[in-house]
């Protein structure tokens, strides 16, 4: 008897729980700590709130392939993605949209940095060298250093001594400035928010090479939202704008002036450098 | 022997010097001085609560889940001779199930609960959830087996009465078997939960929940102050219920059995049970674990879809053939953490013994200076043990990784002061418990204690310690498969990316890999243990029950099973 009615009660529960409607769920991937990406997210979403009408929740996630199965079992509705996870997710779930990106996201970079005391002048000085990615799965910390550092002879898993994923950019950062390792690989706006933020000492690291220009970040809903509410979120991102004070802190949170609207065809270079550097598999 | 060492310290990339290196020391001096004060800001101290809420809640729920799964198991994969009368012969169906539930229970064991874990995050999602399926799956097949193996050790008679009477298995297993295993489950279940509390503090690494997650942040981002904070907050929680867990487990064993007759210890019991139910009710609506979710023909339907997938595994040579130097890789990690975790033990299980056995065999008065020393002694040691203990291999791992740097070395050392923790203890009881004749022996003839130890108590508990040392490097074997995940060696790394990059294919082919590797080294490791036995003296303990060796010093079972 006393057990059913614990039973009863915690379904109970947990059936009230879960029946609040209209909630959007939204997730990141994990590229930087969560307690971050937890705050540069609240008043964007707030905003969102207001904008759509729908009540949003933030699903803090520590796995970047977690994020690509939580869209594709329709766990969460909205998330921003690197460039290859964006891949990984639309092949996972076939109709998964992106809608928007930062500008920058457009042409973005990674930065392969090393201690300001080693001699590396060139990507090929690194033979040899202990190595930092950031997440197997990130874009900017691994997926499109892994494809360069091919295309200039270098082959990750033969040529340095050691390869670590740190698993975020703030990571390889705070690793290479420590000696941990002796270079790694990260993104531009990462690094800049270090620097600007003075969490990286720039006496102690300093940029070896710059990638060229690719697609990265965006943010994508699931396919089989309803219509109205992705045109809202759209909207409500695009509208945002720099010279409104209140939104101003928004875009400086996501480290922007501006978002765009973006395609899938934008990712098909990723999904390239993705099968020639042997991270996708057919 | 010492080949073998010797070839697993190259294959670990082991480099003392590089341990105790200036460079080393200054970063282990650095973090030393980092760790005070530990971080006390209000804000972080409450962000803290939380997580470690969330580490016993996910550790409780799991083991509950494991002992769901576990109870059915066991009874299928306990020998049918157990429940059948003397000259009745258990049917067909009854002994496939049997083994099949055997096989069961060793595959969910050979799979290190980060695994699980790492792949009920992607079935499942992140959160709680995972990490209580994970614990739960894992656990279930060592409870189960244990139980298992309780069920065969016990007097038959009962059973076997009531099967002669014509009672089916199941009657005679409820009443003739159980009540009397029931004391010694419970005991062993709480051993386990100990263990639970630990593991669910590293799940947080992979999503799944707890203070994982913060304290290897805090570690990764050189936040010594809050690593000092979390550690020493975890040390507190796991010693508590440690001890929360002696308490109970003595009251266990002089209680009335399952089916008292008096009012009182059936309140106690209804009581019981009523607070373990309400206090899962309480967990799941703490951790926001969607039951109805999780319980969904969609959430089958993913689970299925997932592990279909991975079928068939990738056999592709050109994998496969680069997997051999992650397999021999994990190996040497296993075999020289637990060469480290034996010495490092052995130098602490003397001091730690002293107090105890001085007493046995002193022959100077309580008061003494010298007896006051041997207690100090004692005691510190103990402590360090039990700090060694505390902390989960992984979380060593993240530590000596920054120690001596990315790579095998950082997972042997961490594997070796772990194991040492447990190492220690069992090996100070051990020695503790030698019979007193030899070691007054060789005091009368005016030895030193060090001499005592080396003449009286050592080659008394040899055996014994070869035993326990054996064992866990059954355990570590599992440990060392997974210390890539955080960058220490070994098939963890393939493993993750495997998984990251949905290379579905492949993970399946790792977790044979790490399956059949687990699987050997159990083998070989029972011989072993056989062997020394045969070799040793008669004083050493059974070894039958290799899993609850640990449990069984720990809690200094009298009679229980021997």
């Amino acid at each position: 008897m006393t057990r059913g009615w614990f039973l009863t009660a915690v379904l109970s529960i947990s059936v009230n729980a879960l029946a609040a409607e209209n909630v959007l769920r939204v997730s990141a991937i994990p590229d930087e700590a969560p307690t971050e990406l937890q705050r540069k997210f609240q008043p964007l979403g707030a905003y969102l709130e207001k904008a759509t009408g729908w009540k949003v929740h933030f699903v803090p996630v520590t796995d970047y392939a977690a994020t690509v199965e939580g869209l594709a079992a329709k766990k969460l509705d909205l998330v921003w993605y690197g460039g290859f996870t964006f891949v990984q997710a639309r092949r996972r779930t076939g109709n998964a949209i992106p809608l928007v990106q930062r500008e920058e996201d457009a042409h973005f970079h990674s930065k392969f940095i090393v201690a300001s005391g080693s001699k590396a002048k060139s990507l090929a000085d690194l033979k040899g060298a202990n190595f930092a990615f950031g997440s197997v799965s990130s874009t900017s910390g691994h997926l499109m250093p892994r494809f360069y550092l091919l295309k200039n002879g270098i082959d990750p898993d033969k040529d340095f001594a050691k390869v670590a994923f740190s698993g975020a950019h703030d990571i390889t950062a705070k690793w290479v400035e420590s000696g941990r390792v002796d270079a790694g690989v990260l993104n531009e706006s990462v690094f800049q928010k270090l620097i600007d933020e003075k969490k990286i000492d720039v006496t102690k690291v300093r940029v070896l090479w710059t990638t060229p220009d690719y697609y990265d970040y965006n943010w994508t809903v699931r396919g089989d939202l309803e219509p109205q509410l992705i045109e809202k979120i759209k909207g409500a991102f695009l509208s945002l704008d720099y010279g409104k004070p209140e939104q101003k802190k928004i875009l400086e949170l996501q480290r922007t002036h501006k978002f765009i609207p973006t395609q899938p065809e934008n990712y098909r270079s990723i999904e390239e450098a993705a099968k020639s550097a042997g991270l996708l598999k057919d | 022997m010492v080949a073998i060492i010797a070839l697993a310290y190259r294959g670990s990339e082991g480099d003392f010097g590089r341990l105790f290196s200036r460079d080393s020391r200054a970063t282990l001096i650095d973090f030393a001085l980092g760790f005070w004060p530990p971080a006390h800001d209000p804000d972080f101290l409450f962000s803290m609560v939380r997580p470690l809420l969330e580490t016993v809640a996910i550790a409780f729920l799991g083991i509950s889940v494991a002992l769901i799964f576990a109870l059915p198991l066991s009874f299928l994969a306990t020998s049918p001779a157990v429940t059948a009368s003397r000259d009745d012969r258990p049917g067909p169906a009854r002994r496939i199930s049997f083994l099949a539930a055997r096989l069961l229970l060793n595959g969910m064991r050979s799979i290190p609960e980060l695994i699980w874990a790492l792949i009920f995050v992607r079935i499942f999602g992140i959160g709680a959830g995972a990490g209580v399926l994970a614990i739960g799956i894992g656990y279930a097949g060592v409870l189960g087996k244990v139980f298992a193996e309780i069920f065969e050790s016990l007097p038959r008679s009962a059973a076997e009465g009531l099967a002669s009477g014509g009672a089916p298995p199941l009657r005679g297993f409820a009443f003739g078997v159980l009540p009397a295993a029931m004391p010694l489950m419970g005991s062993y279940a709480l051993y386990r939960f100990d263990c639970a509390l630990r593991a669910s503090a590293i799940l947080g690494i992979v999503g799944a929940g707890g203070v994982g997650q913060q304290l290897e942040l805090s570690i990764k981002m050189f936040d010594y102050h809050q690593v000092a904070s979390l550690i020493l907050a975890l040390f507190v929680l796991v010693t508590g219920a440690d001890s929360a867990s002696q308490r109970i487990r003595k009251l266990l064993q002089n209680s009335a059995g399952l089916l008292p007759i008096f009012r009182a210890p059936v309140w106690r019991r209804t009581g019981g049970l009523i607070a373990w139910v309400g206090a899962g009710a309480l967990a799941i609506r703490f951790l926001e674990i969607p039951l109805s979710e999780l319980f969904s023909l969609q959430a089958l339907r993913s689970a299925v879809s997932y592990v279909w997938a991975m079928f068939p595994p990738d056999l592709d040579w050109s994998f496969v053939s680069a997997l051999g130097p992650a397999i021999l890789e994990t190996l040497s990690i296993s075999i020289l953490g637990t060469a480290i975790a034996a010495v490092l033990g052995i130098f602490l299980a003397y001091p730690a013994a002293l107090k105890t056995w001085s007493e046995r065999v002193s022959d100077q008065p309580n008061h003494s200076a010298g007896l006051l020393l041997r207690r100090v002694a004692s005691w510190s040691a103990r402590g360090v043990l039990n700090l060694c203990r505390t902390l989960p291999e992984l979380l060593w791992a993240l530590i000596f990784i920054f120690v001596v740097g990315l790579g095998p070395f950082a997972g042997a050392l961490a594997l070796g002061v772990h194991t040492a923790g447990v190492l220690g203890r069992l090996y100070s009881e051990a020695i503790e418990e030698v019979s007193g004749g030899p070691l007054l022996a060789v005091r009368s003839g005016g030895a030193t204690d060090p001499a005592t130890f080396a003449f009286g108590a050592w080659p008394q508990a040899f055996p014994q310690l070869v035993a326990y040392t054996l064992y866990r490097w059954e355990v570590n074997i599992r440990a060392s498969a997974v210390l890539g995940v955080v960058g220490a060696g070994g098939l963890g790394k393939a493993l993750y990316v495997s998984l990251g990059l949905f290379h579905h294919h492949r993970t399946l082919t790792l977790i044979m890999v790490i399956v059949g590797l687990v699987a050997g080294v159990d083998l070989l490791s029972g011989w072993l243990r056989r062997c020394a036995q045969q070799a040793g003296s008669s004083e050493a303990l059974s070894t039958r029950f290799a899993e609850t060796m640990e449990a069984q010093l720990e809690q200094n079972f009298e009679g229980g099973y021997r």
